[in-house]
């Protein structure tokens, strides 16, 4: 996988134990909202990893403690399940400052600015930025622009480096005499690192949408997999239908139905790679069609595609697939499915020749081909037969 | 920095981290058809065994493997040019320092493992960028790569196919003058078909990976091609997401990069979301306006490369390259792939076994390479035997005639002992000649004729470690053990064993004789303390054939450990007492008394401890 969001809990209690400080915020869910003194106001905020918070209404302010549990309720019927409650804290908008850092090449850039706020964006042109690296003279640089002290920067810089952080954003920052607050913060991690690393782990990722439960399946079964597994539903009522292999191979396909103008009927993208055995390729299948046969159309196009691959055994993924295809004969062929498969590699004879047999014998069989075909003419087959079929 | 011409007149040794067999597999199989005289894959890192079979072309070949890095022997690793790490996303980073800075002659190689840290990847890269421990021309490959490809020279990971076939339907043995990259694995392998479908031939192939931050960087591999001379168009398979192809613009309008260039961005379909989905790589996601499919073909375009708007308008530009004449032979004379050879990898299978003590040959049986009836009537028992137990001919006669020697001082050493007792036992039980005899051979163990090899194992301890003899008698007591080839029941330092004064004639015939030198050293040290502590039979003959196996059959430290773990030096003893252990069954036999029994004198009582 690749860069993900802590949440913001998580990544604040990481945070003030290498300050130094304790971190008075709490986790909260509409199950258990932790009792809070009277004496103060809170702010409450939905806590999963999603952009633009303040804007999209998800983040509700000067909230007493008696009145939390409203303030979650409310949150939750907007599809929410993790909170996090934070004491209110009151400062001046012209105290608000802009920090952040990403991960690059040729190390960690920090982008800084003056102001902040949720209105950044349009103030992009006072966004300073600098190649920043532990004992750099750009460190005096940010923190004097910022009001900082410069061991609060190098910290941050410490903070990034051990827990694999990819991507952070402080906004607003509000710095004053007394006191540095860290009003908002938002934090990626690099997932491969999770070995690495113990002060967090899968459970604190966040999850900005909502997932089917055939995605939560796909996700499940890719993290207990050598292999990769993906699946995300576009359109529950596309037409087309893909169990594609490999990253690149898997986009090609995907645009062509976009440059046939067919984008809008994609039902979903995703794609398998690194040699899965046939079990794990069975449950990735059974998961697909499960979500395929919530459809109210019929006549569904399943694109089984790929290019021709380096290492992972054709005769033995595509089994799997043929399992799964038989498991859900009937419902297959009560949608009057049609299936199109491309697809190379090693053991590929094998593999296309029982692919091909168990269709014609099932009804369902679109075409089967090798590299022959090239690779994204195997969209361009399906759709045109759909338009006939139509 | 990339440099595809140095590699294509380098000396391709690889050794790989990690096995992964049918990518080592085709990684030979790639040598063999491109008819390379041996495989180009030297070692293995991996556990559990001390090699791994392979096949080349239909034959069996074995590759040495170690448990790690430090196992590796000097000259194998003085000869490796390239390695190809196969280990899991957690363990690329430190194994791949350590090979930097262990082989001496390193060029490059290439990171198979998907899930390495952004982090690990970048120290890596900084390492590469930096780091003086590798040559001029260094690069690596990945994470997440499927490797390097030299038509006709390298191949290296998985790249063009892990079957024989697929690597001939992509014609990877023809050098040609078509470069292809792309980060996925996948397009790789599908571009490289796609260019020889279309009579193209490739220069050189690689796939960066789909990570953030590849070690070797979608440029890098530009100006490769650059510089090589063998290219002359290049043809890419992009994706959205991240600004590599902007800083391809950059390198084009300064005239950095002129060679012709086709190009498919993937990835329009992303432009229908709002807020797209991760795509395959974790590369492939859109932040921002200029990381999409469409705005950096449109980039591409504008500085006059032939950047395709879609698959089929690509495959359309790769047709319509000038094909060069094909079938070229090989610049080094490597020819193409026969019929035959091709034919032979498709109908192998691997045996069962493989031996390398006899062989039957036109229904003559030959014995280490000899003839057996010329073996026989030319050579001496012990020269035989020595050949065999070594697997390979004895070179020297000095060897043979002590070999001999001690196959008969070793026949028999009385009716008294463990083994000879046994075997009579079974005899008068009846029993018959095969299992009264292993009756006797079963008694051989820690305690009984298992001395030679435990004395062999403290001599080569106390010479490869040079240590002093008194230190190691003390380090020995302290463990409250007994220092096996020292000691005798009868004979003291006044009544020394005569049959050890023999065995010792023979260092006279060496130059050196470190392991006997150690042995009588250590005699001393043990002799000083009681007088019976003197070195033995099985001692001294453990002292002595190291020595000669060292000198006059040029077995290194190495093999004379492998020598030990795999009990040669007791196979000497089971052979030579199995000649006594059978004249006391037949003796037996001949006498037979009947039945044996102890009787309760010979058995004593002892009331169990109660408490």
């Amino acid at each position: 996988m690749a860069r993900v969001k802590l949440t913001e809990y998580k990544a604040k209690q990481i945070l003030f134990q290498q300050l130094g400080l304790s971190y008075d915020g709490a986790f909260a869910s509409v199950e258990s909202i932790p009792h809070l003194s009277s004496e103060k106001t809170y702010v409450v905020k939905v806590d999963q990893g999603i952009k633009g918070r303040m804007k999209k209404g998800l983040v509700k302010l000067h909230i007493s403690a008696s009145k939390l549990q409203n303030a979650i309720q409310e949150l939750s019927k907007k599809g929410y399940s993790q909170f996090m409650i934070e004491p209110m804290v009151s400062y001046d908008p012209s105290d608000e400052r802009y920090l952040s850092m990403e991960r690059t090449r040729e190390g960690i850039v920090v982008h800084y600015a003056k102001v902040g706020g949720i209105d950044i964006e349009e103030k992009k042109n006072e966004v300073k930025s600098v190649v920043c690296h532990q004992d750099d003279a750009s460190i005096n640089k940010i923190s004097k622009e910022l009001g900082v002290p410069s061991s609060f920067i190098q910290s941050l810089i410490e903070y990034f480096e051990l827990n694999y952080i990819s991507f952070l954003e402080i906004n607003p920052l509000v710095a004053l005499a007394s006191t540095i607050h860290i009003i908002d913060l938002a934090v990626e991690v690099d997932s491969t690192a999770e070995f690495f690393t113990k002060s967090w782990d899968s459970a604190d990722i966040g999850e900005d949408t909502v997932k089917t439960p055939e995605e939560r399946a796909i996700q499940k079964l890719n993290n207990q997999s050598q292999a990769a597994f993906s699946f995300t539903l576009l359109n529950p009522e596309g037409l087309l239908w893909v169990l594609l292999s490999g990253g690149g191979a898997s986009i090609t396909i995907a645009d062509e139905a976009y440059n046939m103008g067919f984008g809008k009927e994609l039902a979903n993208y995703g794609e398998y790679s690194g040699n899965p055995n046939d079990d794990e390729t069975y449950e990735y299948t059974c998961s697909l069609i499960d979500s395929m046969m919530k459809s109210n159309r019929r006549r569904l196009m399943l694109i089984i595609g790929g290019g021709v691959a380096n290492f992972t055994d054709i005769g033995k993924t595509f089994k799997g697939v043929i399992k799964a295809l038989e498991k859900n004969k009937k419902r297959l062929q009560k949608k009057e499915i049609k299936i199109f498969v491309r697809r190379g590699g090693p053991n590929q004879k094998k593999g296309l020749f029982i692919m091909e047999k168990w269709l014609k014998e099932n009804d369902m069989y679109g075409l089967v081909t090798g590299p022959e075909l090239p690779l994204h003419e195997i969209m361009k087959i399906a759709i045109t037969s759909s338009k006939k079929h139509a | 920095m990339l440099n595809i011409h140095k590699i294509r007149k380098q000396n391709q040794s690889i050794i790989a981290l990690g096995s992964h067999i049918p990518i080592l597999q085709s990684m030979l199989d790639f040598d063999y058809l491109a008819g390379k005289s041996e495989p180009s894959v030297k070692a293995i890192i991996a556990s559990g065994r001390k090699n791994m079979r392979f096949f080349w072309g239909d034959s069996d070949v074995l590759i040495p493997v170690y448990p790690t890095l430090v196992e590796v022997p000097a000259f194998i690793k003085k000869e490796i040019t390239l390695f190809l790490n196969l280990t899991s996303g957690r363990r690329i980073l430190s194994s791949t320092l350590d090979l930097l800075d262990s082989l001496p002659n390193l060029v490059g190689g290439a990171l198979f493992a998907e899930n390495v840290p952004e982090k690990h990847a970048l120290e890596m890269y900084s390492k590469v960028k930096t780091g003086s421990s590798m040559v001029d021309g260094r690069f690596i490959v990945g994470p997440a790569s499927v490797g390097l490809m030299i038509p006709g020279h390298l191949k290296l990971g998985a790249i063009a196919g892990t079957e024989a076939d697929q690597l001939i339907d992509s014609h990877v043995f023809e050098p040609g003058n078509v470069a292809v990259f792309s980060s996925s694995g996948g397009m790789t392998g599908e571009l490289i078909r796609l260019v020889t479908t279309a009579q193209k031939r490739i220069s050189f192939s690689l796939s960066f990976g789909g990570d953030r931050f590849p070690v070797l960087t979608p440029v890098e591999a530009f100006l490769a091609a650059e510089k090589d001379p063998q290219t002359e168009h290049i043809v890419y398979f992009g994706e959205l997401g991240g600004y590599d192809e902007y800083e391809l613009v950059e390198l084009i309008k300064k005239k950095k990069i002129t060679k012709h260039i086709i190009t498919y961005i993937g990835g329009t379909i992303s432009e229908m979301f709002e807020k797209p989905p991760q795509f395959g790589h974790a590369k492939a996601m859109a932040n921002r306006g200029e990381e999409t499919a469409q705005a950096k073909t449109i980039a591409l375009k504008e500085v006059g490369v032939q950047a395709a708007q879609s698959f089929t308008e690509f495959i359309e530009y790769v047709k319509k390259i000038k094909t060069i004449k094909t079938n070229i032979p090989h610049p080094d004379g490597y020819p193409l792939p026969e019929g035959g050879s091709i034919q032979k990898i498709q109908s192998r299978t691997h045996s069962l076994f493989m031996n390398s003590i006899s062989q039957d040959k036109d229904g003559s049986v030959e014995i280490v390479g000899e003839e057996m009836l010329s073996m026989a009537t030319k050579r001496s028992f012990g020269h035989i035997v020595g050949s065999m137990l070594l697997g390979r001919q004895l070179k020297s006669n000095h060897t043979a005639e002590f070999i001999e020697l001690i196959m008969k001082l070793l026949v028999d050493h009385g009716p008294y002992v463990s083994g000879a007792i046994n075997t009579m036992i079974a005899a008068r039980a009846g029993k018959d000649l095969v299992s009264s005899l292993a009756s006797g051979l079963l008694t051989i163990g820690p305690r009984f004729g298992g001395a030679i090899n435990q004395a062999a194992d403290h001599w080569i301890e106390g010479v490869t470690k040079n240590i002093d003899p008194n230190d190691y008698v003390e380090s020995i007591a302290k463990q409250k053990k007994r220092i096996s080839g020292i000691g005798h029941r009868k004979y003291r330092t006044d009544m020394p064993d005569p049959r050890v004064g023999v065995i010792l004639e023979f260092t006279r015939m060496l130059k050196k004789s470190p392991h006997a030198t150690f042995a009588k050293n250590i005699e001393k040290v043990t002799s000083a303390k009681k007088a019976n502590l003197i070195l033995n039979v099985d001692g001294a003959i453990a002292a002595v054939l190291l020595d000669l196996l060292t000198e006059k059959e040029n077995i290194s430290a190495e093999e004379l450990h492998e020598l030990i773990d795999i009990e040669f030096f007791n196979a000497l003893f089971v052979l030579s007492r199995s000649v006594g252990f059978t004249a006391h069954y037949l003796d037996q036999r001949r006498k037979d008394e009947g039945l044996f029994r102890l009787s309760p004198k010979d058995v004593s009582f002892i009331p169990p401890h109660h408490t």
